[in-house]
Protein backbone atom coordinates (compact mmCIF):
# COMPACT_ATOMS: atom_id res chain seq x y z
CA UNK A 1 0.00 0.00 0.00
CA UNK A 2 1.12 3.52 -0.72
CA UNK A 3 1.25 5.97 2.17
CA UNK A 4 -0.45 9.36 2.04
CA UNK A 5 2.95 10.86 1.57
CA UNK A 6 3.76 8.55 -1.34
CA UNK A 7 0.43 9.25 -3.00
CA UNK A 8 1.34 12.93 -2.86
CA UNK A 9 4.98 12.49 -3.88
CA UNK A 10 4.12 10.43 -6.95
CA UNK A 11 0.86 12.22 -7.76
CA UNK A 12 1.91 13.41 -11.20
CA UNK A 13 3.14 10.01 -12.37
CA UNK A 14 0.24 8.14 -10.79
CA UNK A 15 -1.71 10.02 -13.46
CA UNK A 16 0.33 7.97 -15.92
CA UNK A 17 0.77 4.62 -14.18
CA UNK A 18 -2.13 4.51 -11.73
CA UNK A 19 -1.74 3.59 -8.06
CA UNK A 20 -1.36 -0.02 -9.05
CA UNK A 21 1.61 0.84 -11.27
CA UNK A 22 3.20 2.89 -8.53
CA UNK A 23 2.83 -0.06 -6.17
CA UNK A 24 4.55 -2.27 -8.73
CA UNK A 25 7.47 0.15 -8.75
CA UNK A 26 7.51 0.17 -4.96
CA UNK A 27 7.71 -3.63 -4.83
CA UNK A 28 10.61 -3.69 -7.32
CA UNK A 29 14.28 -4.18 -6.59
CA UNK A 30 16.78 -2.94 -9.16
CA UNK A 31 20.50 -3.56 -9.14
CA UNK A 32 22.60 -0.70 -10.53
CA UNK A 33 26.17 -1.75 -11.34
CA UNK A 34 28.29 1.38 -11.05
CA UNK A 35 27.85 4.83 -9.51
CA UNK A 36 29.64 6.78 -12.24
CA UNK A 37 28.52 8.57 -15.39
CA UNK A 38 25.60 6.25 -16.19
CA UNK A 39 24.93 5.06 -12.65
CA UNK A 40 24.42 8.61 -11.39
CA UNK A 41 21.48 9.65 -13.56
CA UNK A 42 20.02 6.13 -13.62
CA UNK A 43 19.95 5.74 -9.83
CA UNK A 44 18.73 9.31 -9.24
CA UNK A 45 15.79 8.91 -11.59
CA UNK A 46 14.93 5.41 -10.42
CA UNK A 47 14.99 6.78 -6.86
CA UNK A 48 12.68 9.71 -7.55
CA UNK A 49 10.36 7.46 -9.56
CA UNK A 50 9.86 5.38 -6.42
CA UNK A 51 11.61 2.10 -7.21
CA UNK A 52 11.20 0.48 -3.79
CA UNK A 53 14.68 -0.96 -3.44
CA UNK A 54 17.85 0.08 -5.22
CA UNK A 55 21.17 -1.69 -4.77
CA UNK A 56 24.12 0.32 -6.03
CA UNK A 57 27.61 -1.14 -6.28
CA UNK A 58 30.88 0.70 -6.87
CA UNK A 59 34.43 0.36 -5.59
CA UNK A 60 35.79 3.78 -6.46
CA UNK A 61 36.58 7.01 -4.67
CA UNK A 62 35.22 10.32 -5.99
CA UNK A 63 37.84 12.27 -7.94
CA UNK A 64 37.73 15.79 -9.30
CA UNK A 65 37.86 14.46 -12.88
CA UNK A 66 34.58 12.56 -12.25
CA UNK A 67 32.56 15.65 -11.58
CA UNK A 68 31.89 16.72 -15.17
CA UNK A 69 29.44 13.85 -15.48
CA UNK A 70 28.92 11.86 -12.28
CA UNK A 71 26.13 14.03 -10.93
CA UNK A 72 25.56 11.98 -7.78
CA UNK A 73 28.84 13.34 -6.46
CA UNK A 74 29.57 16.93 -5.48
CA UNK A 75 32.76 18.90 -5.07
CA UNK A 76 32.64 18.31 -1.32
CA UNK A 77 32.69 14.54 -1.92
CA UNK A 78 36.17 14.42 -3.46
CA UNK A 79 38.09 11.69 -1.64
CA UNK A 80 34.98 9.97 -0.27
CA UNK A 81 33.83 6.54 -1.40
CA UNK A 82 31.34 6.79 -4.23
CA UNK A 83 29.00 4.47 -2.36
CA UNK A 84 28.92 6.77 0.69
CA UNK A 85 28.31 9.84 -1.46
CA UNK A 86 25.67 8.07 -3.53
CA UNK A 87 23.79 6.70 -0.54
CA UNK A 88 23.60 10.16 1.02
CA UNK A 89 22.21 11.80 -2.13
CA UNK A 90 19.71 9.06 -2.91
CA UNK A 91 18.39 8.98 0.67
CA UNK A 92 18.01 12.75 0.64
CA UNK A 93 16.30 12.89 -2.70
CA UNK A 94 13.82 10.18 -1.71
CA UNK A 95 13.64 8.94 1.89
CA UNK A 96 10.60 6.82 0.99
CA UNK A 97 12.65 4.13 -0.75
CA UNK A 98 15.31 1.67 0.40
CA UNK A 99 18.83 2.26 -0.84
CA UNK A 100 21.57 -0.25 -0.31
CA UNK A 101 25.11 0.52 -1.38
CA UNK A 102 27.95 -1.98 -1.57
CA UNK A 103 31.54 -0.86 -1.78
CA UNK A 104 33.17 -3.67 -3.71
CA UNK A 105 34.46 -4.81 -7.08
CA UNK A 106 32.02 -6.91 -9.05
CA UNK A 107 33.75 -10.14 -10.02
CA UNK A 108 32.86 -13.77 -10.68
CA UNK A 109 33.18 -14.70 -7.01
CA UNK A 110 30.56 -12.28 -5.71
CA UNK A 111 28.32 -11.26 -8.60
CA UNK A 112 25.60 -13.83 -7.83
CA UNK A 113 25.33 -12.80 -4.22
CA UNK A 114 25.51 -9.07 -4.99
CA UNK A 115 22.68 -9.18 -7.51
CA UNK A 116 20.70 -11.42 -5.15
CA UNK A 117 17.01 -11.49 -6.00
CA UNK A 118 16.91 -8.19 -7.87
CA UNK A 119 14.27 -7.86 -10.61
CA UNK A 120 16.76 -6.44 -13.10
CA UNK A 121 20.33 -5.28 -13.61
CA UNK A 122 21.26 -1.87 -14.98
CA UNK A 123 24.59 -1.82 -16.80
CA UNK A 124 26.34 1.34 -15.65
CA UNK A 125 29.84 -0.06 -16.04
CA UNK A 126 32.74 1.40 -17.97
CA UNK A 127 34.28 -1.85 -19.20
CA UNK A 128 33.20 -4.93 -21.14
CA UNK A 129 34.67 -7.69 -18.94
CA UNK A 130 32.34 -6.68 -16.07
CA UNK A 131 29.49 -6.13 -18.52
CA UNK A 132 29.90 -9.70 -19.80
CA UNK A 133 29.88 -10.99 -16.23
CA UNK A 134 26.67 -9.12 -15.43
CA UNK A 135 25.17 -10.30 -18.72
CA UNK A 136 25.91 -13.94 -17.80
CA UNK A 137 24.40 -13.37 -14.38
CA UNK A 138 21.25 -11.87 -15.86
CA UNK A 139 20.95 -14.83 -18.25
CA UNK A 140 21.46 -17.33 -15.42
CA UNK A 141 18.91 -15.61 -13.17
CA UNK A 142 16.57 -14.95 -16.10
CA UNK A 143 16.24 -11.28 -15.27
CA UNK A 144 16.57 -8.34 -17.68
CA UNK A 145 19.83 -6.56 -18.32
CA UNK A 146 19.56 -2.90 -19.31
CA UNK A 147 22.69 -2.16 -21.33
CA UNK A 148 24.13 1.29 -21.91
CA UNK A 149 27.54 2.63 -22.94
CA UNK A 150 28.93 6.01 -23.94
CA UNK A 151 31.93 7.66 -25.48
CA UNK A 152 32.26 11.34 -26.26
CA UNK A 153 28.93 12.41 -27.70
CA UNK A 154 28.03 8.88 -28.78
CA UNK A 155 25.99 6.36 -26.87
CA UNK A 156 24.22 3.05 -27.25
CA UNK A 157 21.57 1.16 -25.30
CA UNK A 158 19.52 -2.00 -25.54
CA UNK A 159 17.28 -4.07 -23.30
CA UNK A 160 18.20 -7.70 -22.91
CA UNK A 161 15.54 -10.18 -21.80
CA UNK A 162 17.13 -13.64 -21.47
CA UNK A 163 15.45 -16.15 -23.76
CA UNK A 164 13.63 -13.45 -25.69
CA UNK A 165 16.35 -11.19 -27.04
CA UNK A 166 20.00 -11.46 -27.94
CA UNK A 167 22.26 -11.17 -24.91
CA UNK A 168 25.24 -8.83 -24.75
CA UNK A 169 27.56 -11.55 -26.07
CA UNK A 170 25.27 -12.18 -29.07
CA UNK A 171 25.41 -8.48 -29.94
CA UNK A 172 29.05 -7.80 -29.08
CA UNK A 173 30.97 -11.08 -29.21
CA UNK A 174 34.21 -9.12 -28.99
CA UNK A 175 34.78 -6.16 -26.69
CA UNK A 176 36.02 -2.94 -28.21
CA UNK A 177 39.53 -2.00 -27.05
CA UNK A 178 39.90 -0.51 -23.61
CA UNK A 179 40.86 3.15 -23.62
CA UNK A 180 40.48 6.30 -21.58
CA UNK A 181 37.36 7.54 -23.23
CA UNK A 182 36.48 11.19 -23.68
CA UNK A 183 33.05 11.98 -22.30
CA UNK A 184 30.84 14.92 -21.49
CA UNK A 185 28.07 14.54 -18.90
CA UNK A 186 25.17 15.07 -21.27
CA UNK A 187 25.85 11.76 -23.05
CA UNK A 188 25.61 9.42 -20.04
CA UNK A 189 22.72 11.65 -18.94
CA UNK A 190 20.86 10.86 -22.13
CA UNK A 191 21.75 7.17 -22.34
CA UNK A 192 21.06 6.75 -18.61
CA UNK A 193 17.58 8.15 -19.20
CA UNK A 194 16.99 5.62 -21.96
CA UNK A 195 18.00 2.83 -19.55
CA UNK A 196 15.90 4.19 -16.66
CA UNK A 197 12.88 4.56 -18.96
CA UNK A 198 13.32 0.93 -19.99
CA UNK A 199 13.42 -0.18 -16.35
CA UNK A 200 10.13 1.63 -15.63
CA UNK A 201 8.44 0.22 -18.74
CA UNK A 202 9.63 -3.28 -17.90
CA UNK A 203 8.35 -3.09 -14.34
CA UNK A 204 5.05 -1.56 -15.43
CA UNK A 205 4.58 -3.94 -18.40
CA UNK A 206 3.96 -0.86 -20.48
CA UNK A 207 5.01 0.31 -23.92
CA UNK A 208 7.43 -1.35 -26.33
CA UNK A 209 10.79 -2.22 -24.84
CA UNK A 210 14.10 -1.59 -26.58
CA UNK A 211 14.38 -5.31 -27.23
CA UNK A 212 16.04 -6.87 -30.29
CA UNK A 213 17.27 -3.43 -31.30
CA UNK A 214 20.33 -1.42 -30.48
CA UNK A 215 19.66 2.27 -29.95
CA UNK A 216 22.53 4.43 -31.18
CA UNK A 217 22.77 8.09 -30.31
CA UNK A 218 25.01 10.52 -32.16
CA UNK A 219 25.00 13.74 -30.17
CA UNK A 220 27.15 15.59 -32.70
CA UNK A 221 24.49 15.09 -35.34
CA UNK A 222 21.56 15.01 -32.91
CA UNK A 223 20.60 11.83 -34.63
CA UNK A 224 19.29 8.60 -33.20
CA UNK A 225 19.43 5.36 -35.10
CA UNK A 226 18.45 1.83 -34.27
CA UNK A 227 19.75 -1.36 -35.70
CA UNK A 228 18.04 -4.71 -35.46
CA UNK A 229 19.97 -7.30 -33.45
CA UNK A 230 19.35 -11.02 -33.34
CA UNK A 231 20.05 -13.94 -31.04
CA UNK A 232 23.01 -16.06 -31.93
CA UNK A 233 21.80 -19.68 -31.64
CA UNK A 234 25.42 -20.72 -30.99
CA UNK A 235 25.97 -18.04 -28.34
CA UNK A 236 28.13 -19.50 -25.54
CA UNK A 237 26.15 -17.52 -22.95
CA UNK A 238 22.49 -17.70 -23.95
CA UNK A 239 22.39 -20.19 -26.84
CA UNK A 240 20.98 -22.93 -24.56
CA UNK A 241 18.14 -20.84 -23.15
CA UNK A 242 14.83 -21.77 -24.68
CA UNK A 243 12.69 -18.97 -26.01
CA UNK A 244 10.28 -17.38 -23.58
CA UNK A 245 7.02 -15.55 -24.16
CA UNK A 246 7.32 -11.78 -24.21
CA UNK A 247 6.21 -10.15 -20.95
CA UNK A 248 2.50 -9.41 -20.94
CA UNK A 249 1.74 -5.87 -21.95
CA UNK A 250 -0.71 -3.81 -19.98
CA UNK A 251 -4.12 -3.54 -21.62
CA UNK A 252 -5.14 0.01 -22.42
CA UNK B 1 25.53 0.19 -59.56
CA UNK B 2 25.38 2.49 -56.59
CA UNK B 3 25.94 1.51 -52.97
CA UNK B 4 25.65 3.75 -49.94
CA UNK B 5 28.09 3.47 -47.06
CA UNK B 6 27.20 4.88 -43.68
CA UNK B 7 29.88 5.22 -41.03
CA UNK B 8 28.91 5.91 -37.44
CA UNK B 9 30.48 7.67 -34.47
CA UNK B 10 34.27 7.76 -34.57
CA UNK B 11 34.29 6.15 -38.01
CA UNK B 12 32.11 8.96 -39.31
CA UNK B 13 34.41 11.58 -37.83
CA UNK B 14 37.32 10.02 -39.69
CA UNK B 15 35.70 9.09 -42.97
CA UNK B 16 32.44 10.97 -43.37
CA UNK B 17 29.12 9.25 -43.96
CA UNK B 18 26.36 8.60 -46.47
CA UNK B 19 29.02 8.02 -49.10
CA UNK B 20 27.64 6.96 -52.46
CA UNK B 21 29.95 4.63 -54.34
CA UNK B 22 29.73 3.62 -57.99
CA UNK B 23 31.04 0.10 -58.42
CA UNK B 24 30.86 -2.62 -60.97
CA UNK B 25 28.71 -5.53 -59.92
CA UNK B 26 30.47 -8.43 -58.26
CA UNK B 27 32.32 -6.28 -55.75
CA UNK B 28 32.72 -7.87 -52.34
CA UNK B 29 31.46 -5.92 -49.38
CA UNK B 30 34.78 -5.86 -47.53
CA UNK B 31 36.59 -4.63 -50.65
CA UNK B 32 34.11 -1.83 -51.10
CA UNK B 33 34.46 -0.57 -47.53
CA UNK B 34 38.22 -0.98 -47.68
CA UNK B 35 38.50 1.16 -50.81
CA UNK B 36 36.62 3.99 -49.17
CA UNK B 37 38.45 3.68 -45.85
CA UNK B 38 41.84 3.74 -47.58
CA UNK B 39 41.27 7.39 -48.36
CA UNK B 40 42.30 8.13 -44.82
CA UNK B 41 44.84 5.95 -43.04
CA UNK B 42 43.52 6.71 -39.58
CA UNK B 43 40.03 5.70 -40.66
CA UNK B 44 41.28 2.52 -42.29
CA UNK B 45 43.30 1.55 -39.20
CA UNK B 46 40.32 2.12 -36.95
CA UNK B 47 38.21 -0.35 -38.92
CA UNK B 48 40.66 -2.91 -40.32
CA UNK B 49 43.47 -4.87 -38.71
CA UNK B 50 46.97 -5.40 -40.07
CA UNK B 51 45.75 -8.32 -42.22
CA UNK B 52 43.08 -6.19 -43.84
CA UNK B 53 40.20 -7.88 -42.00
CA UNK B 54 37.45 -6.01 -40.21
CA UNK B 55 38.47 -5.61 -36.59
CA UNK B 56 36.56 -8.15 -34.51
CA UNK B 57 34.47 -5.64 -32.57
CA UNK B 58 33.31 -3.68 -35.64
CA UNK B 59 29.64 -4.11 -36.48
CA UNK B 60 28.84 -4.36 -40.18
CA UNK B 61 25.26 -4.22 -41.38
CA UNK B 62 23.90 -4.66 -44.86
CA UNK B 63 20.40 -3.25 -45.34
CA UNK B 64 19.77 -3.48 -41.61
CA UNK B 65 21.01 -7.04 -41.30
CA UNK B 66 24.13 -7.87 -39.34
CA UNK B 67 27.00 -9.66 -41.08
CA UNK B 68 29.76 -11.63 -39.42
CA UNK B 69 33.15 -10.00 -40.08
CA UNK B 70 34.26 -13.14 -41.96
CA UNK B 71 31.19 -13.08 -44.23
CA UNK B 72 32.01 -9.62 -45.54
CA UNK B 73 34.82 -11.00 -47.70
CA UNK B 74 32.46 -13.29 -49.59
CA UNK B 75 29.24 -11.26 -49.73
CA UNK B 76 28.69 -9.30 -52.94
CA UNK B 77 27.04 -5.92 -52.75
CA UNK B 78 24.05 -5.20 -54.96
CA UNK B 79 22.70 -2.00 -56.47
CA UNK B 80 20.93 0.13 -53.87
CA UNK B 81 22.52 -1.63 -50.89
CA UNK B 82 23.09 0.36 -47.76
CA UNK B 83 26.13 -0.67 -45.74
CA UNK B 84 26.50 0.54 -42.15
CA UNK B 85 29.77 0.28 -40.23
CA UNK B 86 29.62 0.95 -36.54
CA UNK B 87 32.01 0.85 -33.55
CA UNK B 88 30.47 -0.14 -30.22
CA UNK B 89 31.35 2.23 -27.39
CA UNK B 90 32.59 1.13 -23.98
CA UNK B 91 32.46 3.99 -21.49
CA UNK B 92 30.08 4.52 -18.64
Amino acid sequence: MLSERELERYKRQILLFGEEGQEQLKRAHIFVAGAGGLGSPVSLYLAVAGIGAITLVDNDVVELTNLNRQILHYDRDIGRKKTVSAEEKLREINPDITVKVIDTTIDETDVDRLVGRADGIVDAMDNYPTRYLLNETAVRKKIPFFHGAVQGLYGQATTIIPGLTPCLTCIFPTAPPKEVFPVVGVTPGLIGMVQATEVLKYLLHDGRLLTNRLFIWDGLESHAEEIAVERNPACPVCGEISPVKPPARKKK
Amino acid sequence: MTVKIRFFARFRELLGTDILVEKKSGTMLATLVKDIALEKKEGYDAIFDANGNFREFVIVMRNGKRLEPAETATVMVADGDEIAVFPPVAGG
